[in-house]
This record gives structure tokens, C-alpha cells and sequence, in this order.
């Protein structure tokens, strides 16, 4: 199967800032796929070139399509919440259905009427009746209503409390993904959704710096916890991270082979927060 | 949460296909713009309405003395008539005038300021049919549904006055279709010279709604005011001041409403308003070079605001 997107030196500046520096990634069909860096490095200049939002230069191919001149056919086979104070204020919940239904060829009215007869959201409410939360889960079933081929999620759960977090990623993942689907996910909180992910990107002053699937990461990546004393020994294997917690330290290498690193102390797979914070760090550093 | 999340790739609830869909046909999902527009922009069918009601039913309120020489004849009340259906249509048309005004300044900000136009852009719809629409709505559907309106008004109100008040056996206001049908025509070419004349307006509005990052309100007026006044203290001439008058007016004038009066009322005689449909000058109107110049210039600023909507991105995301 093709890439659901091939990007190829992907560059776009704000006056002086670089928000994008040659960016080249490829996303696969039925991948969820985690776009992650810190704040201004870029994710958002990103998806909006993926979804048309925003000029820039490279080339850049989204499900076949061009997205600087293609947007509105684009929009057939992607669907994107941007952030969740997108919905417009004055617009009523039927309201919002009859226009998705009136303007999407593959938008489902009964699933989004099924999705929303399980929340506190009722038909005649208005936007800015809503709590944010019910605003998120009102997007969320407009979204999740249409079949789309590409869903992309720039912080969608941003200023929700973990009950409404959890809850949005239950049905994204029970009622919406399959392998025909692509989830592409930006999120501040790695930690809660870190499971989620079959791929990961991150991205830090525009350039991106790692790029590998969930299932290498653990092939590539080792952490090693080991007692102080046997540091020494640890670090002539020249760990690109190191961290200390309660006396014990933590290392992450990177292309080193268990049967090395095991014998100096406990081996697991990072985190992807953990092997987050220490790329953006070793980024730092050099 | 692992439970939840454990092994993603490997779901699977069939039934979505690879296959591209097709887009719906372009007059349903514009027929479903233009739905938007009256939701979001409320007043462009309340105000007009409110303000036609008013009207109607206006003759219910305080009394008159009808004590009319002029109109003690016959021929007289079908030319009041008509007089009346044109009075209750001009001042809808100076409400629409202003709820237009209002609407293209505020149109394409509008979903800036909220924030809203990355929803819009989130569905399958082009810069260009959403312009359109708005487009739509008041160089067209809104134009229409007032005269619709006026054409209601009158005959409430002719109703409502006559049943009121009678002048010895004759109504009021006295119903003469023809008479009626020659205004009512009269009335909407006026209507449709308006469109066509105040499109530039329109379209210029509808561009500074797109471009302007705040303050649409000044930036629309503020050239308009300080431009004259520079040409004035630079070059000590009025040609902007001129030409602005000309585009607010210049119309009427060639129409020959500017002695407008004397067609209608003289000598204690009141002819019927359709009468102006000889005596004005529709035919000259239409075909002045102005006119469509002017609608030239208004599609060159529709598709300046299309383009702006489409490649800006100063969108607070």
C-alpha cells in the first residue's frame, strides 16, 4: 500500500524562525502515528502543510493529493480537530449535523446522533451552552461520523480533565481507528497516550529527529538502571542519557545489544516520554 | 489504560473503503452554505421581517384625519396606492442596505475572530463555493426575499389602513392589478440597478473582511475618509471626493430619479407610480459602462477575497 503521507524537505519560515528546516517523514496506512516536540518546534506548522492550511516548500503528498492546491478534496478523505474551541460559538448541535451531512459526502448522521445520545449534549444546545468538554465530545462525534481515511488531532484533549481525556481516547480507539485508518496525534501529555501509538515523530526547532515505529524503538533503544557504582563501567558504552533517581541511574543507549547492557543492571525499553525528554536534551547539548 | 490501547494496528471494524469518495453535488452542499449563512448571521432575515411588520401594521396605531382633496377621486387612490406600495418598500430596502453593509464587512472575519474557519476548513468545501455563497446571499437571495416582503407588507398594510378607514364608498387605497404589477416591476428593477451599482461596495467590504487582521469596521471606512481629505490638502483637488459621491449616487442621476418628483405629483394631480417605468430611463441605466465596470471591479475583489481565504494562515492555532 502507498504512504498515507510523503513529506520531502518540508521547509517553511516565520520571518527569522525556522518552524520548518527540511522536514522529511513518510506515514503508512493503519499507523497511529504521534508527532511530539516541545512548544514551537514546528508540529503545528506541519500538520497545517499536511491539511492545506499553510504555504510552504518541499514536496509534500497527502493520500495522493497535493494539499496547497487540492484542500476542499482532501477534506473527503481527512478529518482533523485542530483544537477544541474551533466549533463556532453561535452554532446549534442539529445544526452542526445537518451542515457536515449537507457538505460531507461520507458523513454519517446516526452514528453521530448514536455517539451523542451517550453524552449530556442535547440537540437544541448551542455552543456556547457547552462545557468544553462536551464541545470536545460534540467535535469529536462530527469527526468520528465521518469516514475518513486520514484523522489528524492537534492537542484534542488540551484543558480537558483526565475523566473527559480518558474517555476521548476510548472512543477514538473502540468506536473509530481499523487498519484502514491513520491516526496522526500531536498531544502534550506523552505519558497517557504513549500506549496508543504504533509509530512516533518527534520534531524539535523544526528538524526531525527521530523517526521509527513503536516495535524498532524497542530493538533500538535500551534503558539501563544500575546502582552509582557501576556508572563508571555503564558510560564507557557511551549512553546518549543519563539521569539519577534515588541514588540509582538511568541510561538510555541507543544500537547497543542486551546481552552488553545486561549485564551491568536492569534492562528495559524506555518510555517514550522518557527517550522523549532525552532526545530533546541531547539536542540540547550538542 | 493498557487494556484499552493494547494492540491497536491489529483492530479492525471493516466496512471503510479505500476508494476516493465522490463529492457531493455542488447545489446541495451550496444550498447547505447559504442554510449557514441565515443561521450565523441572524439578522439578515429578523431585521428585515421585524421592520416589515412594524410597517404593516402600522396603521393600527394612533388616528388620522383624513381630510385629502387630492385624493378624492378614484384614478387618485389607485396612484396612492402605488405611492404607499413604493413607501413601504424603500425604507426595507434602506434597513437591507445597512444588514448587507454589515454582513459582507463581517462575513469572512467573523470566522477568524472565533476561530472558527479551521472547522469550516475541516470539511470539503472549496475557498471559492464558500465565498460564493456569501456572495450569494446578498447580492441575491436577501435582495429577493425583501421584495418579497415589501410586496407582502403592502398588501397587509392596504388591508389593514382600509379596513380602518374608508372614504365615502371607495377604499382607501384603491387595488388596481395592473397598476400594481407596473410598480411592482418598476420596483425591482430599481432593486436590481441597486445590486448591480452597490456591488463594488459590497465586494470591497467582502475583501476587507478578508484581509484585515482586526478593526475591519476602520479599516473599510478610514481610507474612504482620510484619502479625499489628503488629495484635498496635497494636490488641493476633489477628484476622490467626487468620484465617491459618484458611486454612492451617480446611478440615480442617469436614471433621472433626481427630478424624480415631478413625474409623480402635479397640478393636485398624483399619477400612478409605475408610470416611471416610461419616464425614468431604465434602458440608458443598465447599459452604462460605469454599471458593468464596476461589476468587473467587484469580481476582481471577490476572487482577491477568495485568495485570501485561502492562503492566509494567521490563524491563532
Amino acid at each position: 500500500m502507498t504512504a498515507v503521507i510523503e513529506a520531502r524537505d518540508l521547509s517553511k519560515s516565520y520571518g527569522a524562525t525556522r518552524a520548518l528546516d527540511a522536514v522529511s517523514f513518510t506515514v503508512e496506512p493503519g499507523r497511529i502515528v504521534g508527532l511530539i516536540g516541545p512548544n514551537g518546534a514546528g508540529k503545528t506548522t506541519a500538520l497545517k502543510a499536511i491539511l492545506g492550511l499553510t504555504t510552504f516548500s518541499g514536496e509534500l503528498s497527502v493520500l495522493g493529493l497535493d494539499p496547497r492546491a487540492r484542500r476542499d478534496a482532501l477534506m473527503r478523505e481527512v478529518c482533523f480537530i485542530a483544537d477544541v474551541a474551533v466549533l463556532p460559538r453561535w452554532l446549534r448541535v442539529h445544526q452542526a449535523l445537518t451542515f457536515c451531512e449537507g457538505v460531507h459526502p461520507r458523513f454519517d448522521r446516526h452514528r453521530a446522533q448514536d455517539f451523542l445520545r451517550r453524552t449530556d449534549i442535547r440537540m437544541t444546545s448551542r455552543v456556547r451552552e457547552l462545557s468544553k468538554g462536551m464541545v470536545t465530545q460534540l467535535h469529536l462525534a462530527l469527526t468520528m461520523a465521518i469516514d475518513a481515511r486520514l484523522l489528524v488531532l492537534d492537542e484534542p484533549t488540551l484543558g480537558l480533565d483526565l475523566l473527559y481525556r480518558r474517555k476521548f481516547y476510548d472512543s477514538l480507539l473502540n468506536d473509530y481507528f481499523d487498519k484502514d485508518r491513520t491516526i496522526l496525534l500531536t498531544t502534550h501529555q506523552v505519558e497517557e497516550v504513549e500506549n496508543l501509538f504504533t509509530d512516533v515523530i518527534f520534531i524539535n526547532h523544526g528538524r526531525v529527529v527521530l523517526a521509527e515505529s513503536v516495535e524498532d524503538l524497542g530493538s533500538r533503544y535500551q534503558q539501563l538502571t544500575l546502582a552509582g557504582e557501576q556508572a563508571a563501567r555503564a558510560r564507557a558504552l557511551h549512553p546518549f542519557y543519563e539521569r539519577e533517581v534515588f541514588g540509582r541511574v538511568a541510561m538510555l543507549f541507543e544500537g547497543r545489544s542486551r546481552d552488553e547492557l545486561g549485564a551491568l543492571g536492569e534492562l528495559r525499553t524506555p518510555s517514550i516520554a522518557d527517550l522523549f525528554v532525552a532526545k530533546m536534551q541531547e539536542g540540547a547539548s550538542t | 489504560m493498557n487494556t484499552t490501547f493494547a494492540d491497536p494496528a491489529d483492530r479492525n471494524s471493516g466496512g471503510s473503503q479505500a476508494a476516493a469518495a465522490p463529492a457531493l453535488p455542488p447545489g446541495r452542499t451550496l444550498l447547505t452554505l447559504v442554510r449557514r449563512e441565515f443561521w450565523e448571521h441572524r439578522y439578515l432575515w429578523l431585521a428585515p421581517t421585524v421592520v416589515a411588520a412594524l410597517l404593516a401594521f402600522s396603521p393600527l396605531i394612533g388616528h388620522a384625519e383624513l381630510d385629502l382633496p387630492p385624493f378624492a377621486s378614484a384614478e387618485n387612490r389607485v396612484a396612492l396606492s402605488t405611492l404607499v406600495q413604493w413607501g413601504l418598500w424603500m425604507p426595507l430596502c434602506v434597513v437591507m442596505g445597512f444588514c448587507l453593509s454589515y454582513y459582507m464587512l463581517d462575513c469572512l472575519y467573523a470566522e477568524r475572530k472565533d476561530r472558527s474557519i479551521l472547522f469550516w476548513k475541516s470539511l470539503p468545501v472549496s475557498d471559492a463555493l464558500t465565498v460564493g455563497s456569501k456572495v450569494l446571499v446578498a447580492a441575491a437571495l436577501v435582495p429577493l426575499g425583501v421584495f418579497v416582503l415589501a410586496l407582502f407588507t403592502h398588501l397587509v398594510f392596504s388591508t389593514v389602513l382600509n379596513l380602518r378607514y374608508s372614504f365615502g364608498n371607495l377604499p382607501l387605497l384603491a387595488f388596481n392589478v395592473r397598476e400594481w404589477f407596473k410598480t411592482e416591476v418598476t420596483l425591482f428593477l430599481v432593486l436590481l440597478l441597486s445590486v448591480l451599482w452597490y456591488l463594488p461596495w459590497g465586494a470591497y467590504l467582502l475583501a476587507v473582511s478578508a484581509w484585515a487582521r482586526r478593526s475591519p469596521f476602520l479599516w473599510a471606512t478610514l481610507p474612504l475618509v482620510l484619502a479625499p481629505l489628503l488629495e484635498r490638502m496635497v494636490f488641493g483637488t476633489h477628484y476622490l471626493w467626487h468620484f465617491l459621491n459618484y458611486r454612492s449616487y451617480g446611478i440615480w442621476t442617469k436614471l433621472g430619479i433626481g427630478h424624480g418628483g415631478g413625474h409623480i405629483i402635479s397640478h393636485n394631480q398624483v399619477r400612478p407610480f409605475g408610470v416611471l417605468l416610461y419616464d425614468l430611463d431604465f434602458r440608458g441605466a443598465f447599459s452604462d459602462i460605469d454599471l458593468w465596470l464596476g461589476v468587473a471591479v467587484s469580481v476582481a475583489l471577490i476572487y482577491f477575497a477568495i485568495r485570501v481565504r485561502g492562503r492566509r494562515d494567521d490563524t491563532a492555532w
